[in-house]
């Protein structure tokens, strides 16, 4: 019995080690410098596309499909500020918005932009989840 | 010749009503005078026919009930390091079934987009969606469960199962006309339905342990109040019923969305349909999981069975109970799928 024990314990490190990439494998600080460095690229660009000046009010632009996207943004602080939340046929959890800072929840409609206004946020990270609480997004206040 | 008494011991019985099934087959023999299944000693005690030979019966007794996954022996079999191995098989399979889950989220594959109105047929396939989703985690771990204990218990019959779907189909049917009718938000109460949740998976996550045996001497039981409950659903026909009814409530992102769009539906049938054909759609799966415990609880691999889905379902309920927690603010998102 001993024997056929050997190889099942393997395979229960393989499974629990393929559980953890699932998690954590595309979460950022994690892994080496190269992917550190692509992680941070990432963000630049989308700092790019998803902030935008307009009449003096920033525009932080979120996806709300099968999770959040981006799931990290950098954003000013001090300036007034709106988020965007778009959801385009969003049946899943992400259309169930919550962000507790701002006691803010609701069920979004499935395809439509929904702008929720976050006053003139401090620095510091802000936090948004689904109502499950498995899909989340942040956006840094710098 | 004098008949003989024997004091025998008996492995693999996980069920009530294997004391039955035991005693069917040794009345069914002829040399059998008496026999009696002690389930709690895990012995069987048994009159035999003078002249026979004691390992010939154990022979003849064990091709009988071999294939329903007992043994009988004159020793009592180890019964813990059986039972090691078993865990031993059932940790990886377990993590296959939620490591193949957990890939199937992080695919996107269920992200296809179902544009237009909300018809019976969207409702319907949104419903399947739903039931292959991360929704799955609660409500398909709760069904898994609960099916997987009360039928480890010896009470889990068809009918049982049959009444819950009935009542979850009648209760989404009926609830979501009332949300048709009303146009207004019953159940989408964030923090009620958070808090449901997160009982839901610490349900999961004691069940789970249960199913694995890891308390076998000390079982701890869930609190008596919903334990009763759920106790009283082996004899009750309103507590299945109710249970159904009640996975209504339970966060999932799916029944809420369609929850909204049976809010905005405007009259008591076109919420109904909604509702009803999106029950339909997550039906197979969760028929799937509650049926299949049953076959599988009458099968030999009984053991393997219960062990593998207490592992699945302690990695649902954890997986479930940190994404609630987080979702409610209490603990900062620990993972994003």
């Amino acid at each position: 019995m001993t024997k056929n024990k050997i190889p099942l314990i393997i395979i229960t490190f393989g499974l629990i080690i393929a559980l953890g990439f699932i998690f954590f494998g595309g979460s950022k600080g994690k892994g080496n410098i190269k992917n550190e460095q692509l992680g941070d690229n990432n963000k630049e660009t989308e700092q790019v596309s998803n902030i935008e000046m307009k009449d003096g009010i920033q525009y932080i632009t979120i996806n709300a499909k099968g999770g959040y996207l981006p799931r990290i943004s950098t954003a000013k602080a001090g300036i007034p500020t709106k988020l965007i939340v778009k959801t385009n046929n969003t049946y899943d959890c992400s259309a169930s918005l919550v962000m507790r800072s701002i006691d803010y929840q609701k069920v979004l409609e499935k395809t439509g932009e929904e702008v929720v206004d976050l006053g003139t946020p401090e620095v510091g990270p802000f936090q948004g989840t689904c109502g499950m609480g498995m899909y989340n997004f942040q956006v840094n206040f710098k | 010749m004098e008949n003989r008494k024997y004091t025998l011991h008996v492995s693999g019985t996980h069920c009530a009503s294997c004391k039955i099934l035991i005693e069917d087959i040794l009345d069914g023999e002829d040399f059998v005078k008496d026999g009696q299944v002690n389930l709690k000693k895990e012995i069987i005690e048994v009159e035999i026919e003078g002249g026979k030979n004691i390992e010939e019966v154990i022979t003849i007794l064990n091709s009988k009930i071999k294939p329903n996954g007992y043994t009988i022996s004159v020793e009592k079999i180890a019964r813990e390091k059986e039972s090691n191995n078993i865990l031993w098989t059932a940790i990886p399979v377990g993590l296959v079934v939620l490591v193949l889950f957990f890939l199937l989220q992080k695919s996107g594959i269920l992200n296809l987009g179902i544009g237009g109105e909300t018809t019976p047929v969207t409702s319907f396939i949104i419903g399947i969606i739903a039931s292959l989703s991360s929704c799955l985690a609660i409500v398909g771990g709760l069904v898994l469960s609960l099916s997987a204990k009360v039928t480890q218990d010896g009470g889990g019959t068809k009918k049982l199962f049959i009444l819950f779907h009935a009542g979850r189909l009648f209760g989404f049917a009926i609830l979501g006309g009332i949300l048709g009718l009303i146009g207004q938000a019953i159940g989408i109460n964030f923090l009620f339905s958070a808090i449901l949740g997160l009982i839901a998976s610490l349900v999961m996550i004691i069940l789970g342990f249960n199913l694995l045996g890891v308390f076998k001497k000390n079982k701890i039981t869930l609190p008596s109040g919903i334990f009763s409950f759920f106790r009283k659903a082996e004899h009750e026909i309103w507590a299945p019923v109710l249970v159904g009814i009640g996975t209504f409530f339970l966060p999932c992102g799916f029944t809420q969305s369609m929850q909204i769009s049976a809010l905005s539906s405007g009259s008591f049938m076109s919420g109904l349909m909604i509702m009803f054909f999106f029950a339909l759609g997550t039906l197979p799966v969760l028929a799937l999981l509650s049926f299949g415990s049953v076959s599988f609880a009458n099968s030999k691999h009984a053991p393997l069975f219960f062990k593998s889905a207490g592992i699945v379902v302690v990695g649902l309920g954890l997986f479930a109970l940190l994404s609630g927690l987080a979702g409610v603010g209490i603990i900062n998102p620990l993972f994003s799928l």
